[in-house]
């Protein structure tokens, strides 16, 4: 297995990659993410995507797409491709044991600690402003996950463009006003896509 | 309490929904009605879930852990872990048929989808927990230290926590 390890590590054209390096950077973001799921996110880019780059905004986007249609939390669900893409099931083990590690241990500290001190005003203030911290960051974050979807499709032209563009508000006025279930959402995400990728691709062909 | 069930029940809520405020309306139902939390325990593990480390779908050990202690947070970890393994069977066909443009148009689609509903339910949390101008600042400013990539945002969100703790407990 050690053997197959390190040709998947050759394969990322990376020297910096070792395994140890792998459950490092997991710890740290299980350890250090404060602000839930969206600063996680946030660190798991930076590290994977920005940092080390060992894998690209494309082959992320593409993970986030499986990991929704898979059951339970989206971001274990992330690492454990993320681990399999850079060191195959040792991967996946130890980036997953990196990332809940320190959090299962962290939450279950802060739980013991909160449930005495939330009633007080400063810890109620402080929060909130953490959330809106965490917002903004979730900002940064989204424009992350789409802006490869936008740059790819404004090169395949107009319409590509157009399309994407319309799924991505689309959606978004769909929920505001209409309230309809996210599954139908994801529906309507998917089969924009679909029928856009498709046109477009049988259009080339013809060319 | 038996400790099977009690893993059994946060094991289907979380096998039967996705995201980390997926298994919220089965677990709501099911600890309520065996009388194992209370509706003021499930507020306090959903806050606690969105300043710990690591995915917002840690709330659940919190809960666990408020209404079983260590032996329930530790079943909930368990059982939050095992799920997701189905994106290994996912990604297995999905590198069959990948090359059908039609395929990526549809992954291109959900994440599109996604981005857009998550920007939208965190705004809706966020205006609701009473929005001010300082609380617009401070969003509009940490959105744009994340995006430039000039400073942690582990500091953004410790700053920010301090500045709230220091001047709007009054």
């Amino acid at each position: 297995m050690g053997k197959k390890v390190e040709m998947d590590c050759l394969n990322l054209n990376d020297s910096d990659f070792t395994c140890q390096l792998l459950f490092f950077i997991w710890l740290k973001i299980g350890g250090t993410s404060f602000g839930g799921g969206a600063v996680t996110q946030y660190l798991i880019q930076e590290n994977f995507i920005y940092k080390h780059k060992w894998i690209t905004a494309e082959e992320y986007a593409n993970i986030i797409g499986m990991c929704q249609i898979t059951p339970g939390i989206n971001i274990i669900a992330y690492t454990i491709l993320i681990g399999k893409r850079l060191a195959g099931w040792r991967g996946i083990i130890l980036s997953v044991l990196g990332l809940i590690l320190p959090s299962v241990v962290i939450t279950i500290m802060i739980s013991a600690i909160y449930a005495n001190i939330s009633q007080y005003p400063e810890v109620q203030s402080g929060l909130r402003t953490a959330f809106a911290a965490i917002f903004g960051v979730s900002l940064a974050t989204n424009w992350r996950n789409v802006k490869p979807i936008l740059l790819q499709n404004k090169k395949r032209g107009s319409l590509a463009f157009a399309v994407v563009l319309a799924i991505l508000f689309g959606s978004g006025l769909i929920y505001i006003f209409l309230d309809v279930p996210v599954v139908i959402l994801y529906l309507f995400g998917g089969a924009c896509g679909a029928f856009s990728y498709r046109y477009i691709s049988k259009r080339k062909q013809e060319v | 309490m038996s400790w099977f069930l009690f893993f059994w029940v946060v094991l289907k809520a979380i096998l039967f929904s996705t995201g980390g405020f997926g298994p919220l309306p089965a677990l709501h139902a099911d600890f309520i009605a065996n009388g194992w939390a209370t509706e003021q325990q499930f507020a306090e593990a959903l806050s606690i879930g969105q300043i710990t480390p690591g995915p917002n779908g840690l709330w659940v050990v919190s809960l666990c852990y408020l209404v079983a202690g260590i032996p329930g947070a530790i079943m909930s970890a368990i059982a939050l872990i095992m799920p997701p393994f189905f994106v290994v069977l996912v990604q297995y066909c999905y590198a069959r048929i990948n090359h059908i443009s039609t395929i990526q148009g549809i992954l291109d689609g959900v994440v599109l989808v996604i981005s857009s509903f998550t920007v939208i339910v965190l705004a809706g949390v966020f205006k609701n927990s009473g929005i001010d101008v300082t609380l617009l600042i401070i969003a509009a400013v940490s959105a744009i230290l994340a995006a430039t990539r000039r400073v942690s945002v582990n500091l953004i969100l410790i700053v920010a926590a301090l500045f709230g703790a220091m001047f709007g407990g009054q």
